[in-house]
């Protein structure tokens, strides 16, 4: 078995299993505990409609908010953009969606998705750069960031390196690394910071919910 | 209509209560704990207060750090440890170590709980954060911090860790049901004041509809504002009264994170407004008062109360809306900003009600461009003001709500709590800022429209 043959067979197996099961272990493990009732009575009766509002205005916060975190806004929606087209949208990449969901799209030409990867890699190069330095982000960052961080940008590496042909008597090696980085991503999706795409939604909806009790949007 | 006593009396009050605040701290009870104990206590109530939303906040943080350049002790500071989500460091360890999906793992990987952290992390629960709640509006993903502060002052109440004065604060309410001496006697003395402006004041009438709170503030300092609510329900020809059983607003127990503190408060207003048959509870300009009985407190009682709670900001924008209560119009000339207490705003809901008000008088409204929702709290709420060594924050963050108001070029600060009038007016002090601040009851009050409907409310 080639290390190819390894990437495509029982390593996406294996990852795609513990990504599974991790999801469901880690959710389970917080949405089962109990719930605390509120007695108070609510002052709106609009719950859902503000946590369906939240969870769409958490993208937009209002100016006097936005304007402290613009960088981070923009910086933060580029690179997940940017990774996923590149991951949706890289002609290569098709064929193998296809065959795991059975029906595909067309991709977009190569040239601007890998421009496209590219900056995406060097805003993720400058986000962890700027966790070394920023005072806050000093403070609270934590192994889980940087491993987090280095697991998002490894496919980018490793696909870029790989479409470069930049080692072409290893091509395959190189195409067997850039699905095993993409299959650490997937291993370590359920133990870290990157759950935040399972829970991030449902949680707007609830501090939308939960601020709309008292009749303020949140 | 004149009150007896004059700004200038205020101001003296004011530092009175300033000197009484500023040796707190030598009044409080000592706690002597083993060390093992005050983190087996802590951990209790960490475990015991994280249930599945909590749990779902503590999942999903990505520590983007945005939730600081909502926090105005951050702004202010510049120290990235007054990150709020930095506060929540101990409750998700040991939600992690206890109770998470993988504590099998996290309790092999990481270190138990200690004392050294539950002290260090006093400073930034306390004094370093006045639960305004402006930092769960910015989090991308939602996380509801100020509940996880607010947890995390419970575990540290409960380790006998809470700030001193807090702690003193919480004695004297055990005790006398109230706080700074502001007991039955200083009630009795000052409805006897407001009676002798002809102003009608009821204590404990065997039934009312209305049962009306103050607080200690309002009866050492702000007896303007005491008037001011009594003559607005007299006005309104409303059957109130005061209960010398229940009548402080304040809960020290809300702010000190002291739970049991904090029922013993709740139930004395609710069994006071039980005896009376009460129908609303009228909470005076307190701010942290409205949220610990309008929210918290059914849940501490552990069932619904039988009455409604209303802020008296609140109760006028309701009565300014129904017609019956209407206002004399200030005029245009009459330029004020408006200054959302936290408590009442974002952690209230009581947002609109005021800025009704304020269109009734006619004044022009000038707002800060932090407002409502997004509004910079005044630096001194939930306890804060009353912590002595939280000073130098406390100024960062008027600082802050200094420049806002300045840029409105507004002449006065109406606002709607005297725990940030207190705050503002020690922040002038200090800082050389000579912007008045007014009340917006005695705003209401003042300009109440003929033809007169009520009994005596004019003397």
């Amino acid at each position: 078995m080639t290390l190819l043959d390894f990437a495509r067979g029982p390593a996406m197996f294996w990852a795609t299993t513990i990504m599974v099961i991790g999801i469901v272990w880690r959710l389970a493990g917080a949405v089962l505990l109990a719930r605390h009732k509120d007695r108070s009575t609510p002052r709106g009766d609009n719950r859902v409609v503000a946590g369906l509002r939240a969870v769409a205005m958490r993208s937009v916060p209002p100016h006097e908010l936005e304007k402290h975190i613009t960088f981070q806004h923009i910086t933060g929606y580029a690179w997940h953009l940017g990774w996923f087209a590149t991951f949706l949208f890289f002609g290569p990449h098709i064929p193998f969606i296809k065959s795991i969901l059975g029906f595909g799209w067309p991709g977009l030409p190569n040239q601007p998705i890998v421009i496209l990867a590219a900056i995406t890699l060097a805003i993720l190069v400058a986000l962890l750069v700027r966790r070394m330095v920023h005072p806050v982000l000093k403070v609270i960052s934590d192994f889980d960031d940087y491993v987090s961080t280095l697991l998002a940008c490894a496919p980018l590496v490793t696909g870029i390196v790989a479409f470069a042909h930049l080692f072409p008597s290893r091509h395959e090696t190189m195409i067997a690394l850039h699905i095993l980085s993409v299959e650490a991503l997937m291993v370590w999706l359920p133990f870290g910071k990157i759950f935040h795409c399972i829970t991030g939604l449902p949680l707007r909806f609830q501090i939308g919910a939960a601020y709309a009790r008292r009749g303020v949007k949140a | 209509m004149s009150t007896t006593i004059s700004a200038t009396e205020e101001r003296a009050a004011l530092e009175g209560i300033a000197r009484e605040v500023a040796r707190l701290a030598d009044s409080a009870p000592k706690v002597d704990l083993p060390d093992a104990e005050r983190v087996r206590r802590a951990k209790r109530v960490f475990i015991q207060k994280t249930d599945a939303s909590v749990a779902l906040d503590l999942e999903s943080c990505l520590h983007c750090g945005m939730c600081a350049e909502a926090c105005h002790f951050y702004e202010g500071t510049g120290q990235g440890r007054y990150a709020p989500i930095h506060k929540l460091k101990l409750l998700r360890k040991v939600y992690r170590r206890e109770l998470g999906p993988f504590r099998f793992v996290q309790k092999l990987l990481t270190r138990d709980l200690t004392v050294a952290e539950l002290e260090q992390w006093q400073e930034l629960v306390f004094d370093s954060c006045t639960e305004c709640g402006r930092c769960d509006m910015i989090c991308p993903v939602g996380v509801h911090l100020s509940r996880g502060v607010h947890i995390t002052r419970q575990a540290l109440a409960a380790a006998g860790l809470a700030p001193a004065e807090l702690r003193a604060l919480d004695a004297q309410q055990q005790g006398t049901g109230t706080v700074l001496g502001a007991d039955v006697d200083k009630l009795r003395g000052a409805l006897e004041e407001l009676r002798g402006q002809g102003i009608e004041a009821p204590l404990d009438k065997p039934q009312a509809r209305y049962l009306l709170l103050t607080t200690a503030s309002d009866l050492l300092i702000y007896r303007r504002s005491l008037a001011a609510t009594a003559r607005i329900m007299n006005h309104l020809d409303l059957d109130w009264t005061f209960s010398s059983k229940g009548f402080e607003a304040a809960n020290s127990g809300a702010v000190s994170g002291d739970e049991a503190a904090q029922r013993r408060a709740t139930q004395r207003i609710v069994d006071a407004a039980l005896a009376c048959g009460a129908k609303f509870v009228i909470v005076p300009e307190c701010g942290h008062a409205y949220p610990a009985l309008r929210w918290e407190g059914p849940n501490e009682i552990g069932g619904t109360f039988p009455f409604e709670v209303l802020a008296m900001s609140e109760l006028i924008g309701r009565e300014l809306e129904s017609g019956r209560l209407r206002l004399q119009s200030l005029g245009p000339t009459k330029r004020v900003t408006f200054h959302d207490p936290c408590k009442f705003g974002r952690k209230g809901g009581v947002i609109d009600e005021p800025r009704r008000a304020l269109a009734a008088l006619g004044v022009e409204l000038r707002e800060t461009e932090s407002k409502g929702t997004t509004n910079y709290c005044c630096g001194g709420g939930g306890g804060v003001f009353f912590i002595g060594r939280a000073a130098p924050l406390r100024s960062a963050a008027f600082n802050i709500k200094r420049r806002q108001f300045d840029a409105t070029g507004a002449d006065s600060v109406v606002t709607s709590c005297g725990s940030c009038r207190m705050n503002f007016a020690v922040g002038a002090q200090q800082n050389n800022w000579n912007t008045p601040v007014e009340s917006l009851v005695e705003l209401v009050a003042d300009n109440l429209a003929a033809p007169e409907t009520g009994r005596g409310a004019v003397a």
